[in-house]
């Protein structure tokens, strides 16, 4: 067993049979604090063959049968048998039989065939069947590269690959969540669990600003944005290949600067017919609530404030316990599949259902899956059909509602309640305290809000392959995705909420479609002469997406009935500017590409691709890019002057550099002078609408360009049992897209889109894994990775038609800046020094002028480390005995700082006559500020026990129709280590505007997953 | 095979031309080029001038709303102020302009200074497309007349500013002219173009800069002459108040109404709609549709504006003690001021003790109601239309132009003419610069003016209740920073 990435785990069939056997005696102590682990371990490899030697000196010849099979009992028909060290040998007949004679009872039978491990065995007259293991060897394992796939030793590019064995088990609502912590430099982020709501992914960094960092998902050659992940079924992945470095994403152009992350979808085996249910249960917790002043704790601080009698209205509410429960997940598949070696299909039908742990709030998931594959014109065409459709249903919580002083999701509101508030008026009515300005009763707009949304999709491919001549394929793609949303909001008087107060109640109804269509036309070529070999590929490819949609809002409702569905009951006569709204844009893309991938000796390697992409969206000067790369690999273990060692068995150094593109940040019409609709205007006597330019132009508004630098080395020591991967990149992003400021005059507007600065992210990545225990019946694998990130934006500033621009301390997060020569998101922040008489906050004058300035470059501010953590890391035991196997992932990050809004919302003793405080704000004692400094910055790094799970596999190889049945129990999220005050320090990471900071979220829960997998024959 | 490898190969190239248009499609929008080249379009671009006239959120607008110029000059001045309450409310911005503590960096300047250059933009384009579409020659002059408006504005906040009448040019391009030749500018293209303007009032003009508008824009820039150039022009300004005076304009009535707020038909001047008989240039509002007037719900304590309108109140602006008690309690003016009991149980102190740190108590503070919430309102404001220049304000700057040019006896009539509506008596004596001055205090305090007023009258930087003398340079706002930064080249106002 040879893997360069991560971990192997075998939780399936297991061989019994093995010729030469080792004898282990081990000890294995497993201490499991914090991280750290000890094992001890004794290996003593036997010497039985020489002693064997010497007990049966007397040679005899030996004729020898058996029957050769593969890991499901099927013959496998010519398979190899001979006698070691000899060139006497046997093929297998139809059924799988063969008869050898050998030289002697000591001879050792080696069992070759196509695709497996070979075996060993020691002579005897019948050796019944041997089952031959598939070779998983990580090497000859298939990579998909984009437009293509390849053997694993074939790589010359950064590609992780995690195939299903190794995924991640558990409540799986997103397929992101079975590759977390799985892959080094593949950064996953869950902040919070919205029932619905996805990971974010982060591959290599944050290399654009608003270009956007979701990486290219590509499932089964369909392309898509993040979107296209949460409609595919999580356990109908066979495998996820993440593209990571330019050499290997340049085959997707302008696309491809974020990464690409490949999903192959489960396929039926031909000539086998499949029956499998899988399914899980889940019950989730909150497992940190903030701790809040209770009823008479509240009364007696806010009396110490001067909180007159009048706020405390007497009852003793729980308000977050009130707006919470424990949540369920489940996940429900059935696939069946069936077919002959000409044709074979599976189908699959799955649910994915989440009750949240706040109230009133969940997502039903239903997927089904059909993928066909079937062979015509004497094998040379290849048809595969895929469809793929899938309604999603969601209740969701409110993501922003609050008083005018704090906005942020209803759970998060609960936080502000004083303990002393009732629920319920005496009439019945919500409570509601028209002392406070804009008063919010949580509970109320949990139960009377109608929040709900739907999404239809449907997609569906079609891929013929054929075989022209010889080794060349002529090949067609097409895929065509839709997918329908609908969004309905409903918020009445009784909810409390200002806002619906306003308006007499208020409703509205958003629909939105998505069009994506493609085809591509592939040429490629593959043929060895020699010691040479060749593969190319030239593709042209035409893509198109059409966005539209349309948007409707009343108000003033005379009763809460109809609410969302008939808009046309409200006031009428109440209609404002923005109440209806449609939009319809597409985009197109069309692309021309070519790769070769050329071998010498198959130890010499080389990649070289180029594509061309244009694009409606970039503008009318720059319509057209190129986007070239090239990659070396050197099989160093191949060379004969490594043919006498050991110690490694694979050994690969790849190097490479590419040049990608990215323009998800780019919307259509960006670069235009447009008109549009700005509200409504009074002239000549009468309310007319008003148009106006709407942007700045910018006729030379492009693509940003990431050149990327790889080198990186696979390798494999002491049998296999040490496997690792090293990279190290270096990425420049140039023509950073951004809101570059421009002066106002002449611009109409402060900033502009437009192509000027660059940002650098260099990193390191390691992946290990060690094979501590490797038997037949135990094995006991240590995996792990890291991944360090530095990231710097290098420049903002530049010009634009000659004239130079000047941006520089942008705000990028509360308190957070784009800052020349620093990290995206690096905290430029006073700082704290104490509190005065008054017990109001003060901070630190650093330039002495006895005015605090809070301006974005105030001298005032002091830097203090970035939101972007530097390090992420994940270690990944897993322990098999026999059917029983066990697996943990620990994974955590650092080296980043938290601005912590929502604990100093929750802090200042000024705001105790309105709203609940921490616990820790008595001690504090601030009662008021004028500043957001660093006494609410906080390290952000933590380590989590994110998944341990405990399966077991009975088989059932002699009862009819059962095939296997697994039962397995996963705890999610069972131990968080950190020094982080707030509820969870895994936050928005995406570098995005805002990111960086805790202004509340949808709680992170604890979880505890029975899993079943039962498999029919 | 090898033809049937050139056919297919001579097929792929074919499609490859055919399949290489990346041209972009807009459905949903309409290209300015085209847009404005047409009769509609240039009217619309006259129109969207305008709107930029029209208050909204985000620092948007000349009044109405909150965080832009009107706010910027209200309250760096003495009429106006909200505290930072001890309860948590409210920012501090508001309590630095009036302490006269204000940063370059404060968004409420860096706002105005936005919203005034978009506005020049906008009446850039609409002189452009209007002269290309060859339109009357009253809309061309509007068009000028509006854009002179947005640069008085501007030179009378920020001194210096960068000038330009074109789009289509660089920065490099557009230097940063003195507030004189500013001054110049706005003076030439007044003078040139006020005669052009219709003389139609109210209807298709109301809202709009008709011939009247434009001599009390002209008049204005004469009454500040001094401050922006060091050469008065009183002469010039009391003539421009004159060719007002023949527009046909009288005060409205002051007389007991029971259907107008505070049972005074003078408060009608603040309302939903303004009187044509005295307002000479109004901005239009209807909450939610076009701006809004926040003035009334911003200033009243949440119970209060409960109990009387319906909705809650913010709690925001208060009236300071020290201008409130210059009022006389006959003054049918003094009314708009609200302190004590209220309905909601609600009582009002007069005592603000702090600003900032630690703040005021809630119900500290007098509140005012001169923009009573008047037609459609909710709790984001109400629909009163706001009055930018009104015959009051003229018939005032005629008494202080016949003050200065040495003639009191001429201005007496002027000043009784306003006390008298307000229901006081006319003066003892001929007036003086003070009592001109006490004149606009009582009369056009909460529109906009006091700032200017108090800088050409020289009580701008003097002390207060919650503040010492303030230095020269804050007579000027500074640059903000972020125009700075943009734009390097800037030169900021001396002293920040």
């Amino acid at each position: 067993m040879q893997k360069i990435h991560l971990q192997h785990m075998k939780k399936g069939v297991f061989i019994n049979l093995i010729l030469q056997p080792l004898k282990f005696t081990w000890v294995c102590v497993l201490l499991l604090s914090g991280t750290t682990s000890m094992y001890a371990y004794n290996y003593l490899p036997s010497n039985d063959v020489n002693k064997k030697t010497i007990i049966h000196p007397k040679i005899q010849q030996l004729t020898v049968t058996g029957q050769v099979v593969d890991e499901n009992g099927m013959p496998l028909l010519g398979a190899n048998v001979i006698e070691k060290g000899t060139s006497n040998g046997v093929a297998a007949d139809l059924d799988g039989k063969f008869s050898i004679t050998v030289s002697n009872s000591n001879a050792i039978i080696v069992i070759s065939y196509v695709g497996y491990k070979d075996k060993e065995i020691t002579a005897k007259e019948n050796l019944g069947s041997i089952a031959l293991e598939p070779d998983a060897s990580a090497l000859d394992e298939i990579v998909v590269v984009g437009y293509g796939s390849t053997k694993r030793k074939d790589v010359t590019g950064a590609v992780a690959s995690v195939s299903e064995d190794d995924m991640n088990q558990g409540a799986i609502t997103s397929p992101l969540q079975l590759i977390s912590g799985k892959a080094a430099g593949v950064n996953i982020t869950q902040t919070g669990s919205e029932p619905g709501g996805s990971p974010s992914v982060r591959i290599r960094g944050i290399s654009s600003l608003i270009g956007g960092n979701d990486p290219l998902v590509v499932v089964d050659g369909i392309q898509g944005n993040m979107d296209l992940l949460s409609q595919i079924p999580p356990s109908e992945i066979a495998s996820m290949d993440i593209l990571k470095d330019a050499s290997a994403t340049a085959i997707y152009g302008s696309r491809g600067a974020a990464g690409v992350i490949i999903i192959s979808t489960k396929k039926n085996k031909a000539g086998r017919t499949t029956l499998e249910y899988v399914g899980s249960t889940s019950i989730d917790y909150i497992p940190k609530k903030l701790d809040m002043l209770d009823a008479n704790q509240w009364w007696t601080q806010a009396q110490l404030s001067g909180v007159p009698a009048s706020a405390n209205h007497g009852a003793n509410t729980d308000w977050y316990n009130l707006l919470t429960q424990n949540g369920i997940t489940q996940s429900h598949t059935l696939s069946f599949g069936g077919g002959t070696d000409k044709f074979n299909y599976r189908a699959s039908i799955s649910a994915i259902l989440q009750d949240g742990v706040v109230i009133n709030s969940n997502n039903q998931k239903y997927i089904g899956r059909l993928v066909a594959t079937q062979k015509a014109l004497d094998d040379h065409l290849t048809l595969t059909y895929n469809l793929n459709s899938g309604i999603i249903d969601n209740t969701g919580t409110v993501q922003s509602i609050g008083r005018a002083s704090f906005t942020s999701n209803l759970i998060t509101n609960a936080y502000l309640m004083r303990p002393t508030d009732p629920v319920f008026d005496v009439d019945g009515s919500y409570f509601n305290d028209p002392n406070v300005f804009q008063y919010l009763n949580p509970y109320a707009v949990a139960q009377t809000v109608i929040n709900e949304a739907q999404q239809d999709n449907l997609f569906g491919s079609l891929k013929a392959d054929l075989d022209v001549y010889k080794g060349l394929t002529l090949g067609w793609f097409g895929s065509w995705r839709k997918t329908n949303y609908t969004n309905g909001f409903f918020l009445p008087v009784e909810s409390t909420s200002a806002n619906a107060i306003d308006q007499n109640g208020f409703a509205n109804i958003s629909n939105s479609k998505q069009n994506e269509k493609l085809m591509n036309i592939s040429l490629s070529y593959k043929k060895i002469f020699g010691d040479h070999s060749i593969n190319a590929l030239g593709l042209y490819e035409w893509q198109n997406q059409t966005y539209q949609g349309n948007y409707a809002q009343a108000r003033g409702f005379v009763n809460n009935i109809a609410t969302y569905n008939a808009l046309q009951l409200g006031d009428l006569s109440s209609v404002r500017p923005g109440d209806i709204s449609s939009y319809k844009n597409d985009r197109t893309l069309i692309s021309f590409l070519g790769r070769v991938n050329y071998s010498y000796l198959d130890r010499y390697l080389l990649t070289v691709s180029f594509r061309r992409d244009g694009s409606s969206v970039f503008g009318e000067n720059n319509k057209w890019g190129n986007f070239p790369s090239a990659s070396v690999a050197w099989q160093i273990d191949q060379e004969p002057f490594m043919a006498n060692q050991t110690i490694f068995n694979e050994l690969k150094l790849r190097g490479g550099y590419g040049v990608t593109g990215n323009q998800q940040g780019l919307y259509p019409q960006n670069s235009l002078s447009l008109v549009g609709g700005s509200g409504v205007t009074y002239f000549g006597g009468e309310q007319i609408t008003n148009f106006n330019v709407i942007q700045n132009a910018n006729a030379d508004l492009r693509w940003e360009t990431k050149k990327q630098t790889n080198i990186g080395v696979d390798f494999a020591m002491f049998n296999g049992h040490l496997r690792g991967t090293i990279d190290a990149y270096t990425a420049t992003t140039d023509n950073l897209l951004f809101d570059y400021t421009v002066p106002q005059p002449p611009y109409p507007y402060s900033t502009i889109k437009a192509n000027v600065g660059s940002i650098l992210n260099q990193g390191l990545e390691v992946s290990l894994a060690y094979d501590v225990i490797d038997t037949d019946d135990m094995t006991l694998t240590l995996a792990g990775n890291v991944s360090f990130l530095k990231n710097e934006v290098k420049k903002l500033s530049g010009s634009i038609n000659g004239v130079p621009l000047n941006t520089n301390y942008v705000p990028w997060g509360p308190n957070s800046y784009l800052i020349e020569g620093q990290p995206i998101g690096t905290f430029n922040i006073l700082h704290h020094t104490g509190k005065d008489d008054a017990n109001a906050e003060t901070v630190l004058d650093v330039d002495g002028n006895g005015i605090i300035d809070q301006g974005n470059q105030s001298p005032d501010r002091m830097l203090q480390g970035s939101a972007l953590p530097t390090y992420t890391y994940a270690f990944n035991p897993t322990f098999q005995y026999k059917n029983l196997d066990v697996s943990m992932l620990w994974r955590g990050s650092g080296g980043n700082k938290i601005y912590n809004s929502l604990r100093s919302s929750l802090s200042y003793l000024e705001n105790i006559g309105r709203s609940n405080v921490l616990e820790s704000a008595v001690g504090l004692g601030i009662y008021t500020s004028q500043y957001g400094s660093d006494l609410w910055l906080e390290d952000g790094s933590f380590l989590r026990l994110e998944n341990l799970t405990a399966g077991y596999t009975f088989d059932f190889k002699d009862i009819k129709y059962l095939d296997s049945v697994r039962l397995s129990v996963t705890g999610n999220n069972l131990i968080l280590i950190t020094d982080y005050s707030g509820i969870d320090p895994e936050l928005n990471f995406s570098g995005g505007n805002g990111f960086g900071g805790d202004n509340g979220i949808y709680p992170r829960t604890r979880s505890f997953v029975i899993g079943l997998d039962v498999k029919l024959k | 095979m090898k033809r049937k490898e050139l056919m297919l190969l001579g097929c792929l190239s074919i499609l490859f031309v055919a399949c290489t248009d990346v041209d972009e499609n807009v459905y949903d929008k309409y290209e300015a080029n085209e847009f404005y080249g047409t009769p509609e379009g240039s009217d619309v671009a006259l129109a969207a001038v305008y709107a930029q006239v029209a208050g909204n959120w985000d620092g948007v607008g000349y009044a109405g709303a909150d965080n832009g110029w009107y706010d910027m000059n209200c309250m760096s001045s003495d009429e106006q102020v909200i505290p930072h309450r001890n309860t948590g409310d409210w920012q501090l911005d508001f309590a630095r302009l009036f302490k006269h503590e204000w940063l370059p960096s404060d968004y409420i300047i860096n706002n105005t200074w936005n919203w005034l250059y978009r506005s020049i933009f906008n009446a850039n384009l609409a002189v452009a497309q209007l002269e290309n579409a060859n339109a009357e020659s009253s809309k061309i002059a509007e068009a000028k007349v509006l854009r002179a408006f947005f640069y008085y504005l501007l030179m009378d906040d920020f001194g210096n500013v960068p000038f330009y009448t074109e789009n289509n040019v660089t920065v490099d391009q557009i230097p940063q002219a003195s507030r004189t030749e500013v001054y110049n500018f706005i003076v030439s293209e007044l003078t040139e173009n006020v005669d052009l303007l219709s003389p139609e009032k109210g209807g298709n003009y109301y809202g709009r800069f008709n011939k009247w508008a434009g001599y009390a824009l002209l008049a204005k820039v004469y009454l500040n002459a001094e401050v922006y150039t060091g050469t008065p022009q009183w002469q010039a300004c009391l003539d421009a108040c004159q060719t007002i005076s023949e527009g046909g304009f009288s005060l409205h009535s002051g007389a007991a109404s029971a259907s107008s707020p505070f049972e005074s038909q003078y408060y009608d001047l603040f309302g939903d709609v303004l009187p044509g008989d005295e307002t000479i240039l109004a901005m239009y509002a209807s909450v939610n549709i076009v701006s809004r007037s926040i003035y009334g719900v911003r200033t009243l304590f949440g119970p209060h504006a409960q109990a009387v309108f319906g909705y809650s109140g913010w709690n925001g602006t208060i009236v300071p003690k020290q201008y409130f008690l210059q009022f006389d309690e006959n003054d049918i003016r003094t009314r708009q001021f609200i302190y004590g009991e209220q309905p909601g149980g609600v009582n009002y102190s007069m005592d603000v003790t702090s600003l900032d740190d630690p703040g005021a108590a809630p119900q500290a503070g007098i509140r005012g109601l001169k923009f009573y919430p008047a037609g459609i309102m909710d709790g984001g404001g109400a629909s009163n239309d706001f009055p930018i220049y009104r015959y009051a304000d003229i018939l005032l700057m005629m008494a202080e132009c016949n003050v200065q040019l040495g003639n009191p006896s001429a201005a007496k009539p002027f000043i009784d003419q306003v006390r008298q509506r307000a229901g006081l008596n006319g003066l003892d004596n001929n007036p003086t610069l003070t009592d001109v001055y006490k004149e606009r205090t009582f009369e056009l305090n909460w529109e906009g003016h006091r700032r200017q007023d108090m800088i050409r009258f020289g009580t701008f930087l003097q002390p207060n209740e919650f503040r010492g003398a303030s230095q020269d340079y804050r007579k000027l706002f500074p640059i903000p920073t972020s125009a700075l930064d943009a734009n390097p080249g800037l030169q900021q106002n001396p002293g920040y």
